[in-house]
Parts: structure tokens; sequence; C-alpha cells
């Protein structure tokens, strides 16, 4: 065989680069899904919600079925972004944690997650809707099809205290009424300590807003944070206690939400509202806090805002078969139960909360007092597809009111101007 | 060797490149073009429209406008910290080679790091800044909302002026030591020599530092969307992260992919600019 020359040689280089790019250069512009191991089944969850509980199911469920169960887990906002590249080039996990109820919704709408009606009349045995509070499903339904199935059903709104400070100053038990917790707010408030401490991600303004009988949204009549009065209210009244009665610190703008558990935990803050989420980082960082959980407060009304998360299946999942089935097992009541029992984490179901464990729980007493308050959500804005953009301009205008002290009549008109044109 | 002969060799040594930047940049480039002639749904064809909505979107040209005053601010404060500390260390001090080294490792280190290192450092109630600050009776920042893009500048700062003074540093290396010498004998002080020799010496380093600092910072996402999310309220929102929240929040990828391609036209424009001012500083 003669040697090749050594042009030869790049001659045929050249050749061989040039067809490779051709042929890539012909393929279509939007990425074909890729190929995914069919052995691999991929699961998209909540960081803080990886529980040994949920496993322990997702483990044996892999042993079952012979699979590599590839369980990644993200912050929500960056679960959000990945899905949302996911749907777009095709290439989907098989099982996605929703973020909260009305989300699968949206993306049910948008044909990028599967309607879930069939599945559960064909699987009695689940119990869906029946064995679950209705809450929890009404929010995840829109005209006769359910996209997601709930997996926690918590409140946002709870009184976090912290027992030892309210007793030094005082208080023997703790605030129900506004009125109430800004006198508490007040006499906490000293050195380094604040009597309370706000968020700065805007949905944990809804339990205030909720307090005044303020809807959020009525996408039908594309109206926002009304009736007027109640929500200037409501926000004159935050920012009050951070700039006016300064017993709260500014929030500080981050994307983690976080940021008043924290203070708690350092014994920065005597109180702060949230959900049960907090409670875990509480006893597990700070145990030697007394931690006290009360109810919601009362202001115009005693209201909570619904929050918790749910499971849907992507439209190109590849076996939606086998992602309903871990369904039924991650949300099975067992496995409630021992969620709650490792995170203290409140579910859904009505055999959960009728189980003697959780009715004998004083802090899952207290929890499921504040859902039974929880304000109705509005479908119609989910069902719009316009909710994260809505939600975008309502955390500008929050922010803006408690942090940088805009004016709230100003700032809400704006907001409901932009919302409704979003719309 | 005939002249088509060279012809022919050089591209072939071109084309791997070529074919490089066409498919791993020109065609992408491309394809955001066409996507941003289409509606949200990305069916619906809007030829132009979307461009021009850019222009009568007040979050997108609020996002414009911070992000030029961010890029000014960085461009200036930071080149002028990277040459500083270029003429520092380019003198015979002990330890030099120590301490460039040292200011080196804020640009080695992740944005993602650097961004949740300064967000724990400056936040006004657990953050570190603010417990020194009390420990020495001085009142505690909240700058974190009372200046949030300046903040967000002196991040950017501190994180590139390390390389802008190794840029620097190469380009005094490279003045030849006769011109201060000749200098000092006609009587010329440090300053004198600074702004007679050093800085018109430096144009072509300072061009480049700019051309490549204004590029990165129009671009500039990751800080902003770690350290405050693009808040309080809008005021970080800087126009890469309105790009963001525009495709992966609004599920508009027309429409961002529009804004995508307008603001290549606009660092394209300014980098040119500066090239033909370059040029011109050169002439």
């Amino acid at each position: 065989m003669p040697p090749i020359a050594r042009r030869s040689f790049l001659q045929l280089g050249l050749g061989v680069t040039v067809l490779g790019a051709v042929g890539t250069g012909c393929s279509p512009a939007t990425p074909a899904a890729k190929k995914q191991d069919p052995r691999t089944f991929t699961i998209y969850w909540n960081a803080g919600h990886g529980y040994q509980a949920y496993k322990e199911v997702i483990d044996q469920f892999g042993k079952d079925h012979d699979l590599q169960m590839n369980w990644q887990k993200f912050q929500w906002p960056d679960l959000t972004t990945k899905l949302t590249a996911d749907f777009r080039s095709g290439n989907v996990p098989d099982l996605v944690e929703e973020v909260s109820a009305g989300t699968g919704t949206q993306y049910g709408l948008a044909g990028n997650v599967l309607a879930l009606d069939e599945f559960a009349s064909a699987d009695k045995a689940f119990g869906f809707p029946g064995d679950f509070l209705d809450q929890a499903v009404v929010a995840r339904q829109y005209e006769g099809k359910t996209y997601s199935i709930p997996l926690h059903l918590t409140a946002n709104g709870l009184l976090f205290y912290n027992k030892a400070m309210l007793s030094a100053a005082g208080f023997d038990k703790p605030p129900s009424n506004w009125d109430e917790f800004l006198e508490v707010a007040k006499a906490t408030t000293k050195d380094k300590v604040s009597g309370c401490s706000l968020n700065s991600d805007p949905s944990y303004a809804a339990p205030y807003y909720n307090q005044q009988k303020v809807d959020f949204s009525d996408a039908g009549a594309k109206q926002f944070m009304m009736p007027a009065d109640g929500a200037l209210r409501s926000l004159q009244w935050m920012q009050d206690l951070i700039f006016t009665h300064k017993v709260s610190p500014a929030p500080v703008a981050t994307t983690d939400y976080s940021g008043p558990q924290k203070l708690f935990s350092a014994k920065r803050a005597a109180m702060f509202v949230s959900g049960p989420w907090d409670i875990g980082p509480i006893r597990q960082g700070s145990p030697d806090i007394d931690l006290g959980l009360a109810v919601p407060l009362t202001g115009a009304v005693q209201s909570a805002a619904m929050a918790g998360s749910g499971l849907m299946i992507p439209a190109k999942a590849r076996d939606p078969k086998l992602s309903w089935e871990l369904i039924t097992k991650l949300a099975a009541v067992k496995v409630e139960l021992a969620a709650t029992k490792e995170a203290g984490m409140s579910m859904p179901r009505k055999s959960w909360a009728a189980d003697p464990a959780v009715a004998a729980d004083p802090s899952l007493g207290t929890i499921a007092k504040a859902l039974a308050v929880v304000a109705k959500q509005d479908v119609a804005l989910s069902a719009s597809g316009k909710a994260a953009q809505v939600n975008e301009l309502w955390k500008k205008a929050y922010q803006q009111m408690v942090i940088q002290h805009a004016p709230v009549e100003q700032t809400l008109a704006d907001f409901r101007k932009q919302a409704g044109a979003a719309l | 060797m005939t002249r088509r002969r060279q012809a022919l060799t050089a591209w072939l040594f071109l084309t791997p490149a070529v074919l490089f930047f066409a498919l791993l940049f020109f065609l992408p480039i491309g394809n955001q073009l066409l996507t941003g002639l289409y509606d949200s749904d990305g069916v619906s064809f809007v030829g132009f429209g979307n461009f021009t909505r850019a222009f009568g979107d007040p979050e997108v040209l609020h996002s414009f406008l911070i992000t030029l005053v961010y890029a000014a601010g960085t461009l200036v404060v930071g080149t002028a910290a990277g040459l500083g500390l270029a003429v520092i260390l380019n003198q015979a001090l002990p330890g030099r080679t120590l301490f460039r080294s040292v200011l080196l490792i804020p640009y080695l280190t992740s944005v993602s790091i650097v961004g949740l290192l300064w967000r724990n450092i400056l936040d006004p109630q657990v953050g570190i800044l603010n417990r020194l600050l009390e420990a020495a009776g001085l009142p505690g920042q909240t700058w974190l909302s009372t200046h949030p893009l300046a903040t967000i500048v002196g991040i950017t700062v501190w994180s590139g002026a390390g390389y802008t003074m190794v840029l620097f540093l190469a380009g005094l290396q490279g003045i030849p030591g006769l011109y201060y010498e000749a200098a000092r004998i006609d009587g010329a002080g440090p300053w004198r020599r600074f702004f007679a020799i050093t800085l018109p010496l430096l144009t072509p380093t300072t061009l480049f530092v700019s051309i490549i600092g204004l590029i990165s910072t129009l671009q500039q996402f990751a800080l902003p969307y770690i350290v405050t999310g693009g808040g309080p309220g809008n005021a970080t929102s800087l126009y890469a992260h309105r790009l963001f929240i525009v495709a992966f929040n609004d599920n508009d990828f027309g429409y961002a992919s529009a804004l995508s391609v307008l603001l290549l036209l606009v660092v394209l424009t300014l980098s040119l600019v500066q090239l033909r001012i370059g040029d011109r500083a050169n002439a």
C-alpha cells in the first residue's frame, strides 16, 4: 500500500469534515428529542423535599421495575427553567413535582402535561379525588380535567414565635389579630432583635391581604388585588411594620425565601409568618429555641394562603402508565405519614388527617386549623397561561413597596394596570 | 507553489475554524433571528413585530438603560482599578508575584460562588460585613436594598480587576524602559511619565480591555440573578436577566429571541465604534 502524502491526507480530512458539517447543517433547527435510555426513569423534584420517605419509595420502584432511577433535585426557579427548556426540546422527564396548584393546569392547557383523570378513575384503590381534601383538588382542575395530583397541602400564614422572647416581654400567649401582633412586635423589638421579619418573596404577602378579604386575581374580570381599600390597608400595614414602626428589617431582595426563618433561628427575630416547611429547619438548626406555632392572624377575617406541591406527568413522558404507578406510591397515605413524621409536612389526604398520629400532634392540629381558613384560588389565572408573568409583575411591585418604600397606593395601581395588560 | 495552491492550502487550514464558527455561532444566530420573527406560540409569523415591540416595552427600556449604567460603571471603575493595580505590581516590590496571584483568584472563581459569597457577606442581618462594621462601632449597611445596582457593579469590579490587571501588566512590560529613562533625564516626574508615556502606550491594551469588558457587561446575567434575583423591584434586572424572564418565565421565546438579536446588534455597534476610536487614536 503506497504511503499517503501529507497533502492527500489533509484533502481527505477536509472532505470528511465538510461532509460531516453539511450533514449537521441540514438537520432540523429545532433539536429532535434526545432518546432517553429506556431503563432510566427521570424525576424532577424540589431540593427541599428530598425526604427519606420518598427516597425509599423511589429506590424500591427502581428495583421492582429494573429501572435506573434518576432523581434530580432543584430549587423551584431552576426546576421551572429546566422544565420549560425540556418542553421545548421534547426531551422531558418521566415525573415532575409541581411547584404549586395551578402550574400543572397552565402546562396542561399548553399540551405539555397530561390530564390524569383517566388514570385516576381506572385506579379506584388510589382514592382520587374522594380521599383528597377538596381545596387541593379543585385548585388543580380546569373544565373538568385534573392536571396534577396533590403531594403536599400546606398553608402559608402560620405564626411562628419564640416563646421565651414573648414571655420576657410579658406575653403569655401569641397575638391573634393585627393589633396584638403590632403590640407584641413593638415590645419584643430591642437591640439586635426585631419583633417580626417580613419576607422578600411576594407570595408571603398573601396571608396578610387575604386577611383583609383581598383576592389576588379575578382573571375573568381582569382585576387584581381587589377590593382596593383592603389591598391598600394590608400592604400599607406591612410597609409600616418596616418603615414606620421599625419592628421588622426591610427584607433583602434575593431568590432565597428563607430569610425570616434564618433570622428567627439566629434569635434576631421574635415572630414571622410562614408555613410548615420552616418547622424542620428551626427544630433541627436551633433546638434550643422554644418554638411556638399559632393559627393565622385575624385582620378583617382570619385567613391563610394555600400552598403545597403536586405531581404531574409530562405529555411526552416515555411511559405515562409507569409514571402514574409511581405517583400512586408516592402519594399513598403510609408514605404521607412517614414524610410527616420525618419533616412535619402536612398532607392532602383525608385519611392522613384522620390518622391518630396526626390528630394527636399539636403542630399538625394548628396546621389543620390554618388549612380550614385558606383563601380560594383563582384557577382562571393559571388557565390564562399568564400566571407566571403576572406573578413577576407582583414581585416587582411588592419589593418596591416593602424594600424600596415606594408609595403603596400608586404601586398597587401600577401593578393592576400592568397585570391587566398582561392578560 | 502557484497562487491557487497557496490559497487552497490557506483555506484548508482555515476550514475547521470557519466550520466551528458557522455551526456553533452563525447557525444558532440565524436560528435565533428566525425564531424572533414568530409569536410566542412559535407558529404565527409576526415579521419584525417582536423587534418593534421592544422599543415600546417599558420593562425592556428600563433594563437596557440600567445595563448601560452598569456597563459604564463597571468599565470605568474596573479599568481604573486594573490599571492602578498593574502599575503598583509592576514595581519591584517584595511578594509581588504572590499579590498578582491572589488578585487573580476572584476571576478564576465561578461566578455562582462569587455571587453566593457576596450575597452572604452583604446580608444586612446575618452577613459578616455588618458584624465587622458593628464590631468597629460603625453603622451597618443595607446596600443590597439602598444601592443594589452600584453593589452589583462593585462585585463585578472585584471579580474582574485581577484579569484586567494581568492584561495591563502585559502591556506595561511591553513599554521599553528607555522611554522612562529619557523622560527622567528630562526631569519628568512620576505623574508626568504616567500621563505622557504609560497611558498613551497602553492605548491598545485599554482598547482591548474596554471591548472585552463592554461585551461581557452588556451580557451580564449571572450576578444579578444570583445576588438579587433582579430586585429589589426591577432595580437590577439587567437586559440579559429581562431576556431570561421573557423566555423562561413568560414563555415567550419569539420575543426573547428578538431581544437577544437586538442585544447582539448593540454590542456589535458599540464594539465597532470602540475599534474606530482606537484606530484614530493610533493614527
